[in-house]
C-alpha cells in the first residue's frame, strides 16, 4: 500500500468520522432544543402553578385576616350596644321606681290585677306587693272578691304577685317581671334608636 | 313571642328519667315551653310532651337531676319554644338550646320563630339542581352536593367524620352566583375537644363570620340533643327563606340525637321499637331531615349533610336504615380506607347521591362530569375485584389489563381520595384528577365516556 493510498483512507476514516462527530452533535443539539423547548411549557406549568398555589394561599390568608378582623369588630359593636341598651333599661327602671303612686298607678295596678286573676282563673287568690305599694293594693282589691293581701312584702319595682288560697298555682305580673318578658320584644327598638338593622 | 307570663305551679307529682309530672294543671298546651324553678331559685328549660286529666308530663331539656318533688315548681310559659333570629346570628356561637356560648349579649332579633319550623308545602317545594362544591374532590366528582339536597354521611365510632364536617363547613361554596352562602353548624353531643376544634377551625380560617355554630357537648344534659337540631334549622331556614342564602347545614352526630330519642321514650314507658328506639323513630327524624329543601319563587335554599356514627359500623342499624329512607342518598366512611390512613376515608362505592345528576354538567360543572364520573366507579370497582383475585392468585396471575386496573385503584386512592384537610380544590382540579385516572387505561377500555369527550381531555397514550 502506498503513502497516497494510506493518506486517503486515513483522510477517509477522519472524514467520515468528522461526519458522524457532527451529525451526533447535531442530533444532540436538536434533542438539546427540544428538551429545552419541553422545559420551557413545563416550567411555565410550574411556575404557573406555584401562581395559583401563592394564590391561593393569600387568599385563604386574606379571608383568615378579613373574617377574623370582621368578627372583631361586630362583637365589640354588640357588646357596646348591648351595654347601651341596658342602660336605656336602668333608666327607665330608675324612673317607674322614682314616679308617684298616683291614680294612672292605681289604674295600673288595677289591670296587672284584672290580667293575673283572669289567667289564674279565680279571685280567690293571695296579692303580695312591695311596702311602696300596698296601699294602692289594698284599695283596688276591693273589685275582686275573695282576694287578700298577704302581710309578707315581696322586693320588686311595683305591681303585683298572685298565688291560689291553695298555694298550688302562681302568678308573677310584678313590673320586673313584666320588663324581663317584654326586653327580648323591644331590644331591636330601642337598637334602632341608635343607628342599629334600621 | 308574647309579653304575658305563665302560671306558676308546684303540685310536682312525680320526676321519672328527664320528666317532670304536674298535677292541677289548667290550659297547658302540647309543646308548650315550661320553665321549672329548683327550690334554690335555678331555672331549667322544659317541654309539654302530654297533657289531660289535669296532669302534664314534662320533658326538661337540661335533666332533672338535683330536682326533688317539693320546692320544684313549673312555670307555664304560654308560647312553644322560640328561636330569636336576625343577621347578627352570623359568626356566633350558641348552646344546644340556642343561648350564646361566645360571652356575648343575646342576638338582637328581628323576629322569634318556632323551633319546631313549618312543614314545607309540597307543592311549593322546588326540585334541586344547583351544584354546592364542597372543595373535597370525591365529594364533588363523584357523589357532587345539591342545593337543597340532604345527603347523610354515615360513619362510624372514631373514623374521621368530624375532621371532614369542618373541612366541608369550612370550604364550601356555591359556584357561578353571587348569593350569600351560610354555613349552620350543630355539633350534637361531641367531646369538648371536637366543639373547640370546630370553633377554632371556622374561626382561624375566616369562616365564622358566615357560620352559626350550636354546640352540645358530651356533658350536657342528654335531652338537650333534642333541640339542638331543631334551632339550629329554625336559623337556616331565616336565614334561606327570609334572608335569601344558601345555607347548609351541617348536624353531627344524628346518633346522639336518636339516642336522647331513646331515653325520654324509655322514661315514658312507650314499647320499644327496634333496638329499644321508640316506634316513631322514622317519623321523628323525617321532621328534622324534611326541613331540607328550595322553595317556589324564594331565592334561598336549605342543604342538609346529617353526620351519623353507625354502632359497630353496622349500615342495618335503625338509624341510618330510617335515615336511608328519607335522605337523597348517601355518603359512606370506610373503616378499611380510614385504617390505611386515607383521608377523606369514603367507600365510593357504598355511597351515592341521588341528585347528582341533576346539579353536574354543562352550565353547573362541566360538560363530561358525568361520564367520567361514572367511567372511574366502574373502573375502582373493577379494580377492587382485581385486588380481591391478586389476594388468591398473586399479582403474577394478573393480565396487564387487570394490572392497568390495579393501577387505577392506587392513583385513585393516593391522588383522587386522598387530600389534606386544608385543601380545598376546586370542580376543574377534581376533573383533572379524574380524567388522569381514565387515561391509565387504554382506550379501548373507556366505555362510558363519548368519544368528543375522550379527544378532549383524555391523556393516554
Amino acid at each position: 500500500m502506498t503513502n497516497s493510498t494510506i493518506t486517503a483512507t486515513i483522510d477517509k476514516i477522519l472524514n467520515q468520522t468528522e461526519k458522524s462527530i457532527l451529525t451526533d452533535i447535531s442530533g444532540e443539539l436538536s434533542n438539546s432544543h427540544q428538551k429545552l423547548d419541553d422545559s420551557v411549557s413545563k416550567l411555565e406549568a410550574e411556575y404557573d402553578k406555584i401562581i395559583a398555589d401563592g394564590k391561593k394561599e393569600a387568599d385563604k390568608i386574606e379571608k383568615q385576616i378579613v373574617g377574623g378582623a370582621d368578627i372583631e369588630a361586630r362583637n365589640k359593636q354588640l357588646l357596646a350596644l348591648e351595654s347601651s341598651v341596658n342602660r336605656v333599661f336602668t333608666t327607665a327602671l330608675e324612673q317607674i321606681t322614682n314616679s308617684d303612686r298616683n291614680s294612672d298607678y292605681a289604674n295600673l295596678i288595677n289591670s296587672l290585677l284584672e290580667e293575673s286573676t283572669q289567667i289564674l282563673g279565680t279571685t280567690e287568690v293571695k296579692v303580695f306587693t312591695n311596702s311602696k305599694d300596698r296601699d294602692t293594693v289594698q284599695s283596688a282589691l276591693s273589685r275582686f272578691p275573695g282576694s287578700e293581701l298577704s302581710s309578707e312584702t315581696i322586693d320588686c319595682i311595683g305591681g303585683v304577685k298572685i298565688e291560689s288560697k291553695v298555694g298550688s298555682m302562681k302568678f308573677d305580673n310584678t313590673i320586673d317581671a313584666k320588663i324581663d318578658r317584654l326586653k327580648p320584644l323591644i331590644r331591636k327598638e330601642i337598637a334602632s334608636k341608635f343607628g342599629v338593622n334600621e | 313571642m308574647t309579653d304575658k307570663g305563665g302560671i306558676q305551679y308546684s303540685n310536682i307529682a312525680e320526676i321519672k328519667g328527664p320528666l317532670v309530672v304536674v298535677d292541677d294543671v289548667d290550659n297547658a298546651a302540647f309543646d308548650e315551653l315550661v320553665e321549672i324553678e329548683t327550690i334554690e331559685g335555678e331555672r331549667r328549660l322544659g317541654k309539654v310532651l302530654e297533657v289531660g286529666n289535669g296532669k302534664a308530663i314534662v320533658q326538661v331539656f337540661e335533666g332533672t337531676t338535683g330536682l326533688s318533688i317539693s320546692g320544684t315548681s313549673a312555670k307555664f310559659v304560654g308560647k312553644v319554644m322560640e328561636m330569636p333570629v336576625s343577621k347578627d346570628v352570623l359568626g356566633r356561637v350558641f348552646d344546644g338550646l340556642g343561648r350564646p356560648k361566645d360571652g356575648l349579649p343575646d342576638p338582637i332579633a328581628d323576629k322569634f320563630i318556632d323551633i319546631n319550623g313549618e312543614p314545607m308545602n309540597p307543592e311549593q317545594r322546588e326540585y334541586p339542581k344547583d351544584f354546592i362544591q364542597t372543595g373535597v374532590s370525591v365529594i364533588d366528582g363523584l357523589i357532587t352536593l345539591v342545593r337543597g339536597q340532604k345527603l347523610p354521611i354515615f360513619s362510624g365510632s372514631g373514623m374521621s367524620h368530624n375532621l371532614l364536617a369542618a373541612q366541608i363547613a369550612r370550604q364550601a361554596s356555591v359556584v357561578g352566583t353571587n348569593d350569600d352562602f351560610a354555613v349552620v353548624f350543630a355539633a350534637i353531643g361531641v367531646q369538648y375537644s371536637e366543639a373547640e376544634y370546630f370553633r377554632r377551625s371556622l374561626e382561624e380560617s375566616g369562616a365564622l363570620k358566615r357560620s352559626v355554630l350550636f354546640l352540645n357537648t358530651a356533658d350536657d344534659p342528654a335531652i338537650e340533643r333534642i333541640i339542638t337540631p331543631r334551632v339550629a334549622l329554625t336559623v337556616a331556614e331565616y336565614l334561606a327563606f327570609d334572608l335569601g342564602m344558601h345555607v347548609l347545614v351541617i348536624l353531627t352526630d344524628m346518633t346522639n340525637y336518636a339516642e336522647a330519642l331513646r331515653e325520654i321514650s324509655a322514661a315514658r314507658e312507650e314499647v320499644p321499637g327496634r333496638k329499644g328506639y321508640p316506634g316513631y323513630l322514622y317519623t321523628d327524624l323525617s321532621t328534622i331531615y324534611e326541613r331540607a329543601g328550595k322553595l317556589n319563587g324564594r331565592k334561598g335554599s336549605v342543604t342538609q349533610i346529617p353526620i351519623l356514627s353507625m354502632p359497630s359500623d353496622d349500615i342495618t342499624h335503625p338509624i341510618p336504615d330510617l335515615t336511608g329512607y328519607i335522605t337523597e342518598g348517601q355518603i359512606v366512611v370506610g373503616r378499611d380506607l380510614f385504617r390505611q390512613g386515607v383521608y377523606p376515608p369514603i367507600n365510593i362505592l357504598m355511597s351515592l347521591s341521588r341528585l347528582m345528576k341533576d346539579g353536574i354538567g354543562e352550565g353547573s360543572t362541566r360538560e363530561d362530569h358525568a361520564e367520567v364520573a361514572n367511567q372511574v366507579y366502574d373502573a375502582y370497582s373493577r379494580a377492587q375485584e382485581v385486588r380481591a383475585l391478586a389476594g388468591i392468585v398473586g399479582k403474577a396471575g394478573l393480565t396487564e389489563i387487570d394490572l392497568k386496573y390495579m393501577d387505577v385503584g392506587d392513583v385513585f386512592e393516593k391522588e383522587f381520595l386522598t387530600q389534606a384537610t386544608d385543601e380545598n380544590r376546586t370542580i376543574e382540579e377534581t376533573l383533572a384528577i379524574l380524567w388522569k385516572i381514565v387515561s391509565k387505561l387504554p382506550k379501548n377500555e373507556i366505555t362510558k365516556i363519548k368519544d368528543k369527550f375522550v379527544d378532549k381531555y383524555y391523556q393516554g397514550e
